[in-house]
């Protein structure tokens, strides 16, 4: 069995999003403005969107990891799938955790039921459900069926609720958040663009490092199968 | 022997098991009752409050009875190697889930005939207006529908039944959002037209809900 | 002043679970790779006591 040595692409990768994140961060603080009505705190956005973006689009990888597996069989799709979840998971926490530290001082209640924040609420429940799922399996085979549908049809589900809970919000607001309330400049534009990208990144080099580990594992399992046989 | 009536042999087979013990729907219309009593006290509900939770309250309720007749279905198929039958039958997967589904959708819509009513007593709000017929039947539809793909994912977990309403319910929250919203505008004098967003949102929810079940229910059965 | 707090709490959280998930596939990776190494070597061995290997 090849030695798994020196990957280029992912150290490249982790490299790379290391960088932007940096870039990101200081544009956060230092080039970004200050905002009007929230000060210094509203700094946090930047990070809280590009993760919720990334968690959404882990899951959208999931879909198609799902959709791919069931049309292939293929263990690669489903090493992908769980791969995806597993850092989408990660990246939904952050969401759900910042936008809680950014409601508080903000809006004065650790949570608020504002679109974006539970929208990431709920996708963080499908993650659990769709790791619970596959924790209750046994049999790799069916353990990657029934999670690729899973994925699937959850997915599937998303941009429905997304447009349910704008709705239910535009039509009962919250009487603490509101409308909104933060006025957008073009500096925040590009803060917030570069936090996206510096996630987008970090997102890709995390998979890349957790596919490879799954791989390995499947790696160690037919070798122990070798050891057995022999 | 035509879709429909592969379709409707596997509906009636599931009706006859149904009437001859009736364990299921009883258990689900009396969860619904002791459910109705928990909110009441947890609430405390009265007057003017009751009738805002009323369409709130009515839909969890259907939702976690729901869950109940969902699981038991195919525990049910599981215990007496049915669903083994099913599958060796030169069927398309598809009539199962179609025959499944309706099934269930069968069981839920004798729980809603019962609880709309009921509620409307309790909580004196105006149910049984044909626009909130409409907004429950739409509801059902699509909660019956990827209620039934994933009870057949759930019965084959070592959790079995308790692993439903953990998969099931953040895929419900479209259909209860918009239920629980259209019924609300409705008992309050609101016209269907008026909540033609929320009706088409559960429209497209239940097409789009069926249709993903159906492509993959093969998937789930298959062995 | 305490609004800054929920801003440093906030990316420390985000730093936290960034560092937790890439340690945790990090450790996993070295513990595989260590069993790996260490199965390959039995193999090997075992090759070597039985003559020719099976190979598939």
């Amino acid at each position: 069995m090849r030695e798994p040595g020196q990957d280029r692409l992912g150290i490249a990768l982790t490299g790379l999003s290391a960088v932007v994140l940096f870039v990101a961060l200081g544009m956060a603080f230092l080039y970004a403005p200050r905002e009007a009505t929230m000060g210094d705190v509203q700094r946090i956005f930047y990070f809280h969107v590009a993760s919720a973006w990334v968690g959404f689009f882990a899951f959208f990888v999931t879909f198609l990891a799902g959709v791919g597996y069931l049309a292939r069989g293929e263990r690669q799709w489903d090493i992908l799938a769980l791969s995806s979840v597993e850092i989408g998971l990660t990246f939904i926490a952050m969401t759900v955790v910042t936008g809680s530290l950014w409601a508080r001082p903000v809006w004065g209640t650790y949570w608020t039921w504002e679109p974006r924040l539970t929208i990431s609420a709920v996708q963080l429940l499908i993650y659990i459900a769709y790791g619970m799922l596959r924790a209750a399996i046994d049999g790799p085979r069916r353990k990657a069926r029934f999670a690729a549908v899973y994925g699937i049809v959850a997915f599937v589900t998303v941009p429905l609720s997304w447009f349910a809970i704008r709705w239910w919000r535009t039509i009962h607001p919250d009487i603490l958040t509101g409308g909104g309330g933060m006025a957008i400049t073009s500096r925040m534009v590009h803060t917030l663009l570069v936090s996206l990208a510096a996630f987008t990144l970090l997102y890709a080099s995390l998979l890349r490092q957790r596919v490879r580990l799954e791989r390995a594992t499947d790696a160690l399992a037919r070798l122990r199968a070798r050891i057995e046989t022999t | 022997m035509g879709f429909l009536r592969k379709v409707w042999a596997i509906v009636a087979k599931d009706v006859a098991a149904e009437l001859h013990t009736r364990e299921m729907v009883s258990a689900m219309l009396v969860f619904s009752v002791l459910s109705l009593l928990v909110f009441s006290f947890a609430l405390d509900l009265r007057g003017a409050m009751a009738r805002a939770v009323a369409p709130g309250v009515l839909w969890a309720t259907v939702a976690f009875a729901g869950t109940l007749g969902l699981s038991r279905s195919f525990a049910r198929e599981q215990q007496t190697g049915c669903i083994d039958g099913l599958l060796l039958a030169p069927v398309d997967r598809s009539v199962i889930f179609f025959g499944k589904s309706l099934g269930n959708l069968l069981f839920m819509a004798v729980v809603d005939v019962v609880l709309l009513p009921l509620f409307s007593a309790i909580f004196d709000v105006p149910l049984l207006r044909p626009g909130v017929l409409v907004v429950t039947a739409l509801g059902t539809v699509g909660y019956a529908a990827v209620g039934t793909l994933l009870a057949a994912i759930a019965v084959n977990t070592r959790a079995r039944e308790v692993m439903l309403p953990i998969l099931l319910l953040p895929l419900a929250v479209p259909a209860l959002i918009a239920a629980v919203q259209a019924t609300g505008y409705l008992v309050e004098g609101g016209t269907l037209a008026e909540v033609g967003g929320w009706v088409r949102l559960l429209v497209a929810y239940d097409l789009i809900i069926v249709a993903v079940s159906m492509l993959t229910f093969g998937y789930v059965v298959e062995e | 002043m305490s609004n800054l707090l929920y801003l440093l709490c906030a990316y420390i959280v985000f730093w936290a679970l960034t560092f937790v998930l890439v340690f945790s596939i990090w450790v996993r990776q070295r513990r595989l790779e260590r069993e790996i190494a260490a199965l390959q070597a039995r193999l090997e061995e075992v090759g070597r006591g039985k003559g020719v290997a099976s190979e598939r």
